[in-house]
């Protein structure tokens, strides 16, 4: 069973005929050729590697069809940064070593891009709002700094600038 | 890019090495342009899935591909049969070559008749998308009859057990007894003596990026592998000698980025072998991405050991004796290179680890059973040891009402260098100096205080140390015997035409930042910037001969290599300086910085490394006479002793819930050695990554077999990796004692800090579950069965 669909990821339009059954995450890999979204487990959702931002909202793509996406509005790590401006989360990942091997990285970053929208969250909210994807390489303590890191930059901004590195 | 974010090009003397560069890998990582295999892609390419034993113990009596094959898009079948033209996997080359008696299983890359676990191979189907690899696999119709199977050590001991390997006539694949000064003696006038038994079932590292290869095959070019491989030219070297092919028909690539290894990517698998002769029988590019089931099923099993342990210690604290029966189950020990046994082995050797315990009986059992093969994991063979070892000092504090600070003083090693009653040489260290800084980041007396007054409010505190004296790489000395595979570093420094640099090393990352301080290494001996260097590693047609990325080597062995290769590089670079200056040729009256070579005995003499680059490449004429053209140099490093040995110690506070086993950590204070900090902010990330790793080991992580042999834990709902929520804050402090045996003094930091945690953890639990006495020997700390052992006590009044 094949299907029409028309995904916008990073603003860009990505239409094709897919299978019924084909997973976001494959589409966002095979049919859209962005790598930048990985996949550790076992396409259940476990691993939180895949996790990328569906019209505002942080959804595993190993968990959402590819139909399901049809005129959806996607981001992925690829459309984080404008130009070569990184978004203040990459920066702060960046300074504070919030990733060794990067394979976590883009589950952590659109993430955190969700959770960025609480102004003041404690260690413990943070830590409780990243459990959903696994790092085994930098025992969180950077990346949690990164956060709060990324959180203050935002947060110093004016309004008009902030609401920049939030497209979706 | 690394000096404009970092700035402050005067610190640290100027030298970039000893900074806290943020790393050169991260941009391309950040952005989402990192490339790992998964993400590659070949022309006419297919995809590998492998059909996988639900048994423990089978024999195979028929293999049906028909409905497989008649699944669109199914390109392929293959069994068994189909790979019998290769012969058998193990050879010399990939069997260690350990003191006491080994055996050798001797099988294919897929097994033709009968298979030795839950999720061994049995056969791998071949089509065009990965959706259409799921439904062929699905479709193999095999038909089984299930044979008994032995699971666990105790099962395999049995005088009536089945036997793995029947021509073996036992279950035992290893077995040492390990014997220094006189033990006997040591207990027979010892004041006290402890025995205890400690477990630790399979648990170990698996990366976030599961196994990947990709194998293309044509008939002039040879076979070309992407890998997810830590041992890109020790894999090149054993493919060759299984395909019968040379090693220049081979060239086996990890790529820029590999997600994670932790020892899992340093064998060389079967299904590695499978993906290779797939590519080679079809013609066309095969690539297969192990999914996470397949990866929980097979690989990252380590651990899975039991010490039967005694101490002999005097009343002064001081322990004498260590008599130990280590058990150590191997699997099916059907994994190339280590077959199980190198872990266990190398965690006897350094059993007594920080402490000096002359006298020593230990007696190694390593077993073969139907569980997957034991795969080395971060803390290789030591895990449990370690455990043992730091409970024991515990316990022997316990029983003497000696302070556990102060029994470790007098039990550390305490001069070097020194060599363990094992045979391990410790070059430089100091327990007693990192002991005192761990004491005062957790404030131990005023600690003792807290608790009492805790405890007065019904709460339940404690506090643990750990110990540990962790190797820095293996020297040839070690490597070569027991795998027959070199220790050296390995570096070659090359310029450009344009005065940059390029530095092909031996040591393939896996994320722990290489090329980050290896070209702040060489940025320094050469008066540039680390942006002007460029690394390269990881591909056998660009990288040099080197053994791989194991056990901390880096920071000491390969720095090495590239320290001294930019340093004889150095030398031809200023005599050609001197001779396009026309000054003597004096290499040691040149300085290089920033980006120039300066006269010292007449600065306004210098010349940009750019125009001797520039002159040494393009510009041969110009040289001084007889002098070669080219701007290269390679460096082999050994260094001048059997190893180097960084000195550790760890502080945990727990505070324990009784009525419910579960307990929290309030503080985790590692104090390590890293010899010289060659990038701060690198070492405090392996530092922290290593200890989560522990905590996640020691407190959670369990591949649960059943009595039949299956598996329950194959996917991460059930294997229990720590997420952010489940660890705290992980405190790190310098204590550095740089090695005299390499020019920096430089100590790796990667496998250490993992096997400091369970000492101290459970160390910590039992002190603050010190007035219900229970005793913990059992890994993981799981809050259940910490909840058991309180109620058991309770139950007994």
């Amino acid at each position: 069973m094949k299907r029409d669909v028309a995904i916008t990821i990073n603003g860009e339009r990505h239409e094709a005929t897919v299978d019924h059954r084909l997973l976001l995450v494959d589409f966002i890999r095979e049919n859209a050729a962005l790598t930048g979204t990985h996949q550790g487990c076992g396409y259940e959702g476990r691993c939180g590697m895949c996790t990328i931002i569906v019209d505002g909202v942080a959804v595993k793509s190993c968990l959402m069809l590819a139909v399901q996406a049809d005129g959806c509005q996607v981001l992925t790590i690829e459309g984080l940064a404008r130009g070569d401006t990184l978004h203040p989360l990459q920066h702060a990942f960046w300074e504070k070593h919030g990733l060794q091997c990067g394979f976590c990285t883009p589950g952590m970053l659109m993430t955190a891009y969700e959770y960025l929208k609480d102004p003041d969250p404690s260690e413990e909210a943070i830590r409780e709002g990243l459990k959903g994807v696994l790092c085994r390489c930098t025992g969180y303590v950077g990346i949690v700094d990164a956060v709060k890191q990324a959180i203050a930059t935002l947060e110093a901004m004016p309004a008009a600038e902030r609401a920049k590195w939030f497209p979706l | 890019m690394v000096s404009a974010v970092n700035g402050g090009g005067e610190m640290n003397g100027g030298k970039w090495v000893g900074r806290p560069l943020k790393r050169k890998e991260d941009r391309r990582l950040l952005v989402g342009e990192g490339q790992y295999v998964a993400d590659l892609k070949l022309p006419r390419m297919v995809y590998a899935g492998f059909v996988r034993s639900p048994h423990a113990h089978a024999k195979i009596l028929g293999i049906d591909a028909t409905r497989a094959l008649a699944v669109p898009g199914v390109v392929a079948v293959m069994t068994g049969r189909d790979f019998a033209e290769y012969g058998p996997i193990l050879s010399d080359l990939s069997v260690p070559k350990l003191p006491g008696e080994t055996k050798r299983p001797i099988f294919s890359a897929l097994p033709v008749d009968e298979v030795g676990y839950v999720g061994d191979l049995v056969a791998v189907v071949i089509a065009k998308d990965k959706y259409a690899v799921e439904d062929g696999v699905d479709a193999v119709d095999v038909e089984y009859e299930p044979l008994p199977a032995v699971i666990e050590i105790a099962d395999a001991l049995k005088p009536d057990a089945p036997l793995v390997y029947p021509e073996w006539g036992d279950n035992v694949v290893y077995h040492q007894h390990l014997v220094a000064g006189d033990a006997d003696a040591a207990f027979a006038n010892a004041d006290h003596v402890i025995e205890e038994r400690f477990t630790c079932p399979r648990n170990g590292a698996s990366p976030m990026e599961t196994r990947a290869a990709i194998a293309s095959y044509g008939a002039a070019e040879g076979l070309t592998v992407w890998l997810t491989t830590q041992r890109s030219h020790i894999k090149r070297h054993l493919l060759a000698e299984y395909f019968k092919l040379p090693d220049n028909q081979i060239r086996v690539i990890a790529p820029m980025d590999v997600g994670g290894g932790f020892g899992v990517k340093a064998p060389l698998y079967r299904e590695d072998i499978a993906v290779c002769a797939m590519a080679m029988k079809l013609r066309r590019p095969v690539k297969w991405v192990e999914n996470r089931q397949e990866n929980l099923l097979n690989i990252g099993q380590e651990r899975d050991q039991i010490h039967e342990m005694a101490i002999a210690f005097t009343q002064d604290g001081r322990i004498t004796g260590l008599r130990d029966r280590m058990y150590a189950n191997c699997g099916d020990a059907r994994v190339p290179i280590y077959i199980g046994i190198a872990m266990p082995w190398l965690g006897m050797m350094y059993l007594t680890n920080a402490y000096d315990i002359p006298n020593l009986d230990v007696d190694l059992t390593c077993v073969v059973s139907h569980k997957a093969g034991l795969t080395p994991s971060r803390a290789f063979g030591s895990f449990t040891g370690r455990f043992a070892i730091d409970r024991m000092v515990d316990l022997a504090a316990k029983q003497l009402g000696m302070d556990i600070v102060e029994i470790r003083r007098r039990n550390a090693i305490s001069k070097f260098p020194h060599v363990t009653a094992a045979g391990v040489y410790c070059d430089s260290g100091d327990f007693d100096g990192a002991i005192t800084k761990a004491c005062e980041a957790i404030d131990y007396p005023g600690f003792r205080k807290l608790q009492s007054d805790a405890r007065a409010e019904g709460r339940y505190l404690g506090v643990g140390f750990s110990l540990g004296l962790e190797f820095s790489g293996l020297s040839s000395q070690i490597l070569v015997p027991m795998e027959r595979q070199p220790g050296f570093g390995v570096a070659t420094v090359r310029f450009d035409a344009n005065g940059n640099v390029q530095l092909a090393h031996g040591d393939q990352p896996q994320g722990q930042g290489h090329d980050t301080v290896l070209s702040q290494v060489v940025a320094d001996e050469l008066g540039i910037t680390p942006d002007d260097v460029r690394v390269i590693s990881g591909d056998t047609q660009s990288a040099p001969f080197a053994a791989g990325t194991l056990a901390s080597r880096m920071a000491s062995y390969t720095v090495s290599a590239a320290y001294y290769a930019a340093q004889g590089l150095r030398k031809k670079m200023a005599s050609i300086a001197a001779h396009l200056l026309g000054v003597p040729d004096e290499p040691e009256a040149f300085a290089f910085a920033g980006g120039e070579a300066v006269w010292t005995r007449d600065p306004t003499k210098r010349l940009t490394v750019a125009r001797i680059a520039e002159t040494a490449l393009l510009a041969p004429t110009e040289l001084p006479p007889g002098m070669e053209g080219g701007l290269e140099n390679t460096s082999h490093f050994e260094a001048d002793a059997p190893g180097m040995q960084s000195t550790n110690v760890h502080a945990v506070i727990v505070e324990a819930f009784p009525d419910t086993g579960r307990y929290k950590i309030l503080r985790y204070v590692a104090v390590d050695d890293s010899g010289l900090a060659l990038n701060p902010l690198i070492v405090r990330g392996q530092v922290q990554g290593g200890i989560a790793l522990g905590i996640s080991n020691a407190c959670f992580e369990q591949f649960h077999y059943t009595a039949d042999g299956q598996q329950t834990t194959a996917s991460l709902a059930e294997y229990l990796m720590a997420s952010s929520a489940d660890l705290p804050h992980i405190e790190t402090h310098e204590h550095n004692v740089p090695t005299p045996h390499n020019p920096l003094g430089s100590k790796g930091k990667g496998e250490g800090p993992t096997g400091m945690v369970p000492g101290a953890l459970g160390n910590a639990l039992e002190d603050a579950l010190g007035p219900f006495d229970v005793r913990i020997t059992e890994l993981p700390m799981t809050y259940e069965r910490i909840w058991r052992l309180v109620d058991a006590r309770r139950r007994a009044g």
